[in-house]
């Protein structure tokens, strides 16, 4: 029994197949590539790519874009460091209100959640197509992260903090479970829950769920809190595993995002692709920027590497779709 | 009658997330406790007089090259001070050379086995002399601002006491010793036109 490029089990296993063809090449050609220290290295870096992903996916299989996955990391990071450094200070009341580890932690997740619905908002209300009013927020996120910390790294977050992006439990490290908590949290509402349902079926055809009586707005800005939700979670794996919370951090991370939910084999005109697929992608992302760095790859043609791949994930999805 | 507990449930569970995320205390009293107690200039003296004068990390610039060629990371491990990842270092060095220029502070100086360096008298400023010593510890202190200030004070000393006393005796076609901080990238070593920020400058 032979097996064409066409099977279907193939078709479905693109992503997966083009993993191992990637870990092949990399340890064939570097020996460091198969050590479990790199290879636990590669997962906790990739574990902040994932957890973005997994709400970049909701929002692609919908149709939309969130090009302010990075910006929102990177000002509820700051946040997140600044209310456990600092706390907040109410003069007039000469009132100090002090954060724990638990308290700055939600305060980020609800910051990023309330950024998510906020261009969801912007989205379902004034009809503004999704890269625009994302990309206005990517904007005012990253200037709002360079007022909130003048442009200074806080860091020295504590012992307890910094547990969370560099700790180990049951052997495997903090940001690993993390994300896997994140994905399988995705997945649930994806798969089990009437909600992913409507997710699918407004990126399929907007107008055809319209007309069935799904709440779009409603849904949309449900997952645009939720990628804004996911960001914060990311930006708090960023800022507890450097211990410091950094102006600049998030920098193209939606790019990198995006990518992984392309590669994932989510289709950019929604309703096809799954959340497994996005982290088979994240995890081809962050294999590919380990094994160039390991190759010794300039860090100018690792880009170039990177570009060619998102566009051949790209290709091959369009000719996937012309086939069907 | 199920709604009622459910939100009793949430209520809860709400109380105890906030219990447990926040809490509160008088302004004035933090204040009181977080006030700076710690003598920044005494702390940057003790570095620079019993510490970068002294170190013994301290390396010869012709050493420093050479080390740096035949094996880099063993040179950057072994005299290299970094805070945190990345391919940058900062090193102590010193060298002798005679004066052959001075412009806006700039010293330039024609090194007897190195070729030209510029030595920056004016602009003393950020943390190459405080992550050079490798004596300073991001760990030791409370915020970054309380680390930054101990650069602040260092450049202080080298900029206003050290550096004045000693370019005074200096002039074009001088022979000086001089020691000092560069910064120097595993991705793209070059040794020329090195810019040193001086800790020390000796007429020979």
């Amino acid at each position: 029994m032979t097996i064409s490029l066409n099977h279907p089990i193939i078709k479905k296993s693109q992503s997966l197949i083009a993993l191992f063809l990637l870990c092949l090449f990399i340890s064939l050609l570097s020996d460091k590539f198969m050590t479990s220290t790199n290879l636990w290295n590669v997962l906790r870096q990739i574990s902040v790519n994932v957890c973005i992903s997994v709400g970049m996916t909701l929002v692609v299989l919908m149709a939309g874009i969130d090009l302010s996955v990075g910006s929102v990391l990177g000002l509820t990071a700051a946040i997140c460091a600044g209310l456990l450094k600092s706390g907040l200070s109410f003069e007039s009341m000469d009132l100090f209100v002090g954060f724990s580890v638990l308290g700055a932690i939600l305060a980020a997740i609800l910051i990023g959640m309330a950024l998510g619905l906020f261009n969801g908002w912007v989205i379902t209300k004034f009809s503004i197509p999704p890269f625009v009013a994302t990309l206005a927020m990517l904007t005012i996120a990253r200037g709002l992260t360079m007022l909130y910390t003048a442009g200074i790294p806080i860091s020295n977050l504590g012992p307890e903090f910094e547990f969370i992006g560099s700790g180990w439990i049951l052997g495997i490290p903090v940001p690993v479970w993390i994300s896997l908590f994140m994905v399988l949290i995705v997945v649930f509402l994806t798969k089990k829950t009437t909600f992913g349902r409507y997710i699918y079926a407004i990126g399929g055809n907007e107008k055809a769920a319209f007309l069935s009586g799904i709440s779009i707005n409603k849904i949309k800005l449900a997952v645009y809190g939720i990628a804004g939700m996911m960001a914060a979670v990311g930006g708090i794996l960023v800022t507890s595993r450097l211990n410091s919370a950094q102006p600049n951090a998030g920098m193209s991370y939606e790019l990198d995002s995006i990518a992984a939910v392309v590669i994932g084999g989510t289709s950019l005109s929604g309703g096809v692709g799954t959340v497994a697929g996005t982290v088979i992608g994240a995890v081809i992302i962050g294999v590919l920027n380990n094994g160039l760095v390991l190759l010794d790859v300039s860090p100018f043609w690792q880009q170039v590497v990177k570009g060619i791949v998102i566009l051949l994930a790209v290709i091959i999805d369009k000719m996937n779709q012309k086939n069907k | 009658m199920k709604k009622k507990y459910l939100y009793i449930l949430a209520f809860v569970i709400i109380a105890i997330l906030g219990y447990n995320s926040v809490y509160f205390k008088k302004l004035s009293d933090v204040k009181n406790a977080n006030k700076e107690n710690f003598d920044f200039k005494a702390y940057a003296d003790s570095i620079y007089y019993k510490g970068i004068l002294k170190s013994k990390k301290t390396i010869a610039l012709t050493n420093l090259i050479a080390s740096v060629k035949t094996n880099q990371d063993e040179a950057f491990k072994k005299y290299g001070n970094r805070l945190g990842i990345g391919n940058s270092a900062y090193f102590m060095i010193k060298s002798t050379g005679k004066i052959i220029d001075i412009k806006d502070g700039i010293y330039t100086i024609a090194d007897e086995k190195n070729g030209v360096v510029y030595i920056d008298t004016k602009y003393i400023f950020g943390n190459a002399l405080r992550d050079a010593s490798g004596l300073v510890k991001l760990t030791d202190f409370k915020t970054n601002a309380q680390f930054n200030k101990v650069s602040e004070s260092l450049n202080d000393i080298v900029r206003n006491e050290v550096v004045p006393k000693e370019i005074k005796k200096v002039k074009i076609g001088d022979s000086i010793s001089f020691s000092g901080a560069i910064k120097l990238s595993k991705k793209q070593i070059l040794f020329t036109d090195l810019l040193i920020i001086p800790s020390q400058i000796k007429l020979q």
